[in-house]
């Protein structure tokens, strides 16, 4: 997955971000940033509330008022004075924590419509757009490209949501808590949909998350923030091996990795960096076989 | 996008300055002082009389003057844009040879310009008591300032307490909103609408497509909170105790009278 080397395809240089700067209401949200995404990679971006998550999301399609220097798309500074904002946005799909915010149009099909359209896509092509991505997120195109979206479920709120990401076909996906207000079998679906979809489109998956649950089966790369601070960098499983201190940063971990920690009481080398419950299961036989 | 950085209104910003910590009631009393005063003074003099002591409340308070000034540009071009009108439709007497520029029904004259000048510093000194208020008193206080002040009215069957929650709730919600805006201009900028660029015009009517999804926070938040206040049992009025009492010092009231005197000079001495 990990290209070695090459322009990363986002990247943060000492990226530092202080809301109303300058003000007496000023904020400091992110305090020094650096990390670089490599085109396919999946990386999962994790911290507890006010950690700079979505700040940091923010800054991927520039919505705040950046310095220059400091956010990078294909290697070009974002923030430098001519810099094409709209096709940046055109390439970097996100998908708000709250649905509602970023749905434009009134009506299902409308909206997800708009970001073909406003892309310049043929009246044919975008429907083509519209229908598939309605599909794909189990919302039947006929059934639903007339309904009203704020008589919509707030599940089916945040589906409308990604399918209007998902039909503008960019190579960036990002998700911030994708898996917030989802009962079970929808974040099981969501799961395997975008699971799905990166693997068929070659996407560059990023998903924000307190939660290490869904983000572990779904990155194979954590960036953990505290602080506004990158506190930890690496292969799921290498971060996941440090348990106790992700414990100690109040994010969510996967259910194997806190049985792990229960069972490190009776074996203190139970290896904790473990993604689902078989493998889990698996250690756990292996262990008491041996004892 | 930081909206929030041009909006002043209805904001509290703790410096924690001599004038921060003054009673609300006695703060409210001078503003009520101070407003009164602002239709009471008509001429040049005694708004120039005023004028220190408007310096001396922004050195104490310690609210950066460029944060007040970058947060009042709207309402200072607003109402440049009205005195405009106000002295190229003057109406009033012009005396000979008062007329420094005339076409048709429009006109300059030096009458025009002096009542535009009075109303413009009048304005300008009702906004200024008002937006310093609330900048330098929290919510909590002025509720409870406002409620201790009007609370007698209470046994003529006025709904004081009433009045004063939606007041507050009204002015709490602006932040709120103004929050919410910004939110939306980002999500949807992110999406393809480029909030950040382009004229005045198709910026404005940007805007407008904020408004439908404003409005359904908007209830949904009200809904809300009167939700909350139900289910923890909200009672206004006399039946509820306060946990911190305001208290009066004589600098407080030493104050006051000051800000009276001062401002009787500012009317009577031109």
């Amino acid at each position: 997955m990990q290209a070695a080397g090459g322009t990363p395809v986002i990247e943060l240089r000492n990226f530092e971000y202080t809301y109303l700067e300058g003000t007496p209401r000023a904020s400091e949200a992110i305090r020094d940033v650096s990390f670089g995404i490599q085109r396919g990679e999946r990386v999962g971006i994790v911290g507890p509330t006010q950690s700079g998550k979505s700040t940091i999301i923010d800054s991927f399609v520039h919505l705040l008022r950046l310095k220059p220097d400091q956010v990078f798309y294909d290697g070009e500074d974002v923030a430098a004075s001519g810099y094409d904002r709209g096709r940046l946005r055109r390439e970097i799909g996100i998908v708000f924590q709250q649905p509602d915010s970023q749905i434009i149009e009134n009506v299902v099909g409308a909206d997800v419509a708009f970001g073909p359209t406003a892309a310049g896509l043929s009246a044919k092509e975008t429907r083509e757009r519209v229908e598939e991505s309605l599909n794909t997120l189990g919302l039947p195109y006929p059934d639903f490209r007339l309904r009203y979206v704020h008589a919509l479920s707030g599940g089916q709120r945040r589906r409308v949501a990604i399918a209007g990401v998902l039909a503008m076909h960019t190579p960036v996906l990002v998700l911030d808590e994708p898996m917030a207000g989802l009962d079970p079998r929808g974040r099981k679906e969501l799961l395997e949909l975008l699971t799905r979809l990166q693997r068929d489109r070659d996407l560059t998956l990023i998903v924000c998350s307190a939660s290490l649950t869904d983000a572990s089966l779904l990155c194979d790369r954590f960036i953990v923030l505290e602080e506004g601070t990158v506190v930890m960098d690496g292969p799921v499983r290498e971060v996941l091996k440090e348990a106790d201190r992700l414990a100690e940063l109040d994010i969510t971990l996967p259910e194997p990795v806190i049985g792990a920690r229960e069972m490190r009481k009776l074996f203190p080398d139970f290896p904790t960096e473990l993604l689902t419950e078989d493998e889990l299961e698996a250690e756990l036989v292996k262990r008491i076989g041996a004892a | 996008m930081e909206l929030q950085r041009n909006v002043i209104f209805g904001q509290f910003v703790d410096t924690g300055s001599f004038v921060h910590r003054m009673d609300a009631r006695i703060k409210l009393a001078i503003t009520f002082i101070f407003i009164v005063a602002s239709f009471l003074i008509g001429d040049f003099v005694g708004f120039a009389l005023v004028f220190p002591l408007l310096v001396l409340i922004q050195v104490v308070s310690r609210i950066p003057i460029g944060y007040l000034l970058r947060g009042s540009q709207l309402f200072l071009g607003f109402l440049i844009f009205i005195l405009a009108f106000q002295i190229l439709f003057y109406t009033g007497e012009v005396p000979e040879g008062g007329y420094l520029w005339r076409w048709r029904f429009l006109s300059i004259s030096t009458a025009g310009l002096y009542t535009a000048g009075i109303l413009g510093l009048r304005v300008i000194f009702l906004y200024y008591v008002t937006t310093m208020l609330m900048l330098v008193t929290s919510l909590v206080d002025l509720t409870n300032g406002l409620e201790l002040i009007f609370g007698p009215l209470q046994r003529f069957r006025i709904p004081v307490n009433e009045l004063i929650l939606v007041f507050v709730i009204a002015i709490k919600f602006v932040p709120i909103f103004i929050e919410e805006v910004e939110r939306l201009a980002r999500a949807q900028t992110a999406r393809g609408v480029p909030f950040d660029e382009g004229g005045a015009i198709s910026r404005a009517r940007r805007i407008g497509r904020l408004l439908v999804p404003i409005f359904i926070s908007g209830f949904a938040r009200a809904d809300l909170l009167s939700t909350a206040m139900h289910t923890r049992s909200y009672r206004g009025g006399r039946y509820r105790t306060k946990f911190r009492q305001m208290k009066t010092v004589p600098s407080d009231w030493a104050i006051l009278v000051l800000v009276a005197v001062w401002m009787t000079m500012a009317w009577l001495l031109p």
